[in-house]
């Protein structure tokens, strides 16, 4: 086992990094479509939009001030972002999903579109912040100092979530929310606050791992598909709705796109959609996506 | 009323094929009054639809492309020989899907003489058929599949700019050269011209006597992360790598390949589009030391390519690419052809073109046209510093290069 390790300890370490960041990326989408059924197509576009923010404001070779302004930057937008979204899909609320994803796709179109008039179609790398852009030697392999702090700041945030959405009376009206709409509805609530505030902090965070990934994807058109297919797979892992199921879900696709890749590297394109499929045959519910509380 | 949607479907289908008629006929006139304009020896013009990406991943290629064209008409008082020349920009997009019906577009609706441009070989595979019925002349300018040119070759489509092959079976022979027989661990994205450029590339290398102890061939545009790709070079005990990338996942794999320490113990080589244009500055620091072989750089110690970056950079406010160079020679070729060529058919042309000869002025230096493709020289470059600024500097010139069989 210790020589196992050894040999691949870059790869687990890595996808450790990459787990919190989807982690970041995809909490917010799982709590939007697992709460208020609305699937958010657009997760991806905030992602990129972050991610732009950090390559113009941080650039090539970032300094620390040009690095947390873009993430405070990105987070209000974010907010903004959210809540724009989640008006926009109201006069939706009872219709299919199909009308939502038609809706948030458009936006996602519209965005990935007007990121390009603003930022060119070149693609654009991101600098690690002074101090974290070298490499620290680990068990005689390299490793990206940047992404060690990734796994540290993202153990953190999920920490954070987690703690919020399980032990504060908020959370416990999100988790409420998720469970059962019409009975916190009936108790008072007006549960579109509580879809905005969620849609709000989700995207918020969307567009915030948009500027923490930036290092290791930079900005480029396109990006934004393929983070949202990567964010879609966590929700569908780890079960609708579920913090834990999201936070293990990206933990598991981190390992399966970084050890699982580094292993059996001729399966790679096939990998992640045969967890996929793995878990949709066992459990087809997501690893703690609840039964359907209420009968449809 | 059961009737009702037939009889609008046949209609349709009759207004459709009235309207598709009506679409040619301008077409057939147009190209009819060029062709008789050629020969009655009045004013003479040609008109040539230039077809490159201006959205989707290689809108970045199809801006220098049109602006190697467009330098080489300004320069040149827009004419090849006695033909005025009117160009017809349309877009290419990413994939044959519009690609193809861009290419049909400029052949039918707007009756163009000649068509130029092409990035995605697919595409460029694709038309084949309406190319060759239509008998018009086609020059790639940048699509690099061997087949083009190859297998699936026609009188009428010419070649301007490589084939993928012959750039990277050249580093193949120089690495089996310079000492590095022992292992080549080989990496290029999961499709048709990562394919040709990996298999060039071992063909020549293993010819020489080396061995490839690795290859990786990761997910085109869906790989973001590089690495477990290179934990595999780590633990293959390569040498060297040979890599083909482009675009952003050149700035990614490069970028990575230096930040896990690759680059200090396992030096980086590649196809010259892991290093050339917009990616460059991107890849900053990283990409120092990068070795790789092309058919130009800016760098090029010549007198075509002196002038011809001067007066680049000084319209367009940066230094020209590669694609600019392939551009700019397909209309350099097309004037050689239609000084001496009496009509602006395809047969006419294709023949004018097969009598060209070396084209002596190219900022890429001399080459010929060899079965319809360049054969040309092939330059290993590395990626220094100078005045601030990264550029691909000619470390060695590793001969003319044929088109691979």
């Amino acid at each position: 086992m210790p020589v196992w390790l050894e040999a691949n300890l870059v790869s687990v370490l890595n996808g450790f990094a990459i787990g919190f960041l989807l982690f970041i990326l995809a909490v917010g989408l799982s709590l939007v479509f697992g709460m208020m059924d609305v699937l958010n197509l657009a997760h991806g576009a905030l992602f990129l939009g972050g991610a732009y923010l950090g390559a113009s404001l941080a650039g090539g070779g970032a300094s620390w001030a040009g690095f947390l302004g873009a993430l405070a930057i990105a987070a209000v937008a974010g907010l903004a972002a959210g809540g724009v979204l989640s008006l926009l899909t109201e006069p939706l609320r009872n219709r299919s999903h199909l009308d939502q994803a038609l809706l948030t796709l458009g936006v996602a179109l519209v965005v990935s579109e007007l990121l390009i008039v603003v930022f060119g179609d070149d693609p654009l790398a991101v600098g690690a912040p002074p101090g974290l852009d070298g490499s620290v030697e680990l068990l005689g392999a390299a490793y990206p100092t940047y992404r060690l702090a990734l796994i540290g700041v993202g153990a953190l945030l999920a920490l954070a979530v987690y703690l919020v959405v399980d032990r504060t009376r908020i959370g416990a009206l999100v988790r409420a929310t998720v469970a059962d709409r019409e009975m916190v509805a009936a108790l008072g609530v007006d549960n579109r606050l509580v879809k905005a505030a969620v849609f709000a902090v989700g995207s918020m965070l969307a567009t915030t791992a948009g500027v923490l990934g930036g290092p290791i994807y930079g900005a480029r058109s396109g990006l934004d598909s393929t983070v949202l297919i990567l964010a879609l797979v966590v929700v569908v892992i780890g079960g609708l709705g579920s913090v834990r199921g999201a936070l293990v879900g990206a933990l598991i696709i981190g390992q399966i796109e970084s050890l699982g890749r580094a292993l059996l590297p001729d399966f790679a394109s096939f990998i992640l959609f045969g967890a996929l499929a793995l878990v949709l045959v066992l459990r087809p519910r997501g690893l703690f996506g609840a039964p359907a509380a209420v009968p449809r | 009323m059961a009737d009702l949607p037939t009889f609008t479907r046949r209609r349709l289908l009759v207004l459709a094929g009235a309207a598709g008629a009506a679409a040619l006929l301008p077409g057939l006139a147009a190209c009819g009054s060029s062709v008789g304009g050629g020969g009655s020896g009045g004013a003479k013009a040609v008109k040539v639809g230039l077809v490159v990406p201006r959205s989707g991943v290689y809108a970045v290629v199809g801006t220098d492309l049109q602006r190697g064209w467009e330098l080489w008409l300004a320069g040149h008082g827009g004419k090849f020989g006695d033909y005025a020349v009117t160009t017809v920009v349309a877009d290419e997009g990413e994939t044959p899907q519009t690609g193809v019906p861009a290419v049909q577009k400029v052949l039918q609706s707007d009756g163009v003489d000649v068509v130029v441009g092409l990035v995605n070989s697919a595409t460029a595979l694709g038309v084949r058929d309406a190319i060759a019925e239509s008998k018009k002349i086609l020059i790639v300018a940048n699509a690099g599949a061997g087949d083009i040119t190859g297998k699936a070759r026609s009188p009428y489509i010419w070649r301007s700019s490589f084939t993928n092959a012959q750039i990277s079976s050249a580093m193949g022979t120089h690495l089996a050269q310079s000492g590095f027989k022992d292992g080549v661990y080989a990496i290029a994205p999961d499709y048709t011209a990562g394919t040709e450029v990996i298999a060039g590339f071992t063909k020549a290398f293993e010819a020489g006597g080396g061995k490839v102890v690795g290859q990786a061939k990761p997910a085109l545009g869906k790989t973001s992360d590089y690495q477990p790709f290179l934990s595999g070079i780590q633990s293959s005990g390569a040498k060297a790598t040979f890599s083909f990338f482009s675009g952003a996942e050149a700035i990614t794999f490069v970028r990575q390949y230096a930040q896990f320490g690759l680059a200090k113990s396992i030096p980086l080589y590649g196809s010259g589009f892991l290093t050339e244009g917009n990616v460059l500055p991107q890849q900053a620091d990283a990409a120092l030391g990068v070795q790789t072989t092309l058919h130009y750089t800016d760098q090029l110690d010549n007198p075509a390519n002196k002038e011809f970056v001067a007066t680049y950079s000084a319209k367009y406010g940066e230094s020209p690419s590669c694609f600019s160079v392939q551009a700019w020679d397909a209309a350099n070729v097309l004037n050689r052809a239609l000084r001496s060529a009496t009509a602006v058919d395809g047969d006419t042309i294709s023949a004018a073109l097969g009598g060209v000869g070396t084209i002596e002025d190219s900022p890429r230096g001399p080459w010929t046209f060899e079965g319809q493709t360049p054969r040309q020289t092939i330059y290993l470059r590395r990626v220094v510093r100078t005045g601030g600024k990264l550029v691909n500097s000619v470390v060695q010139d590793l001969g003319q290069q044929s088109q691979p069989a």
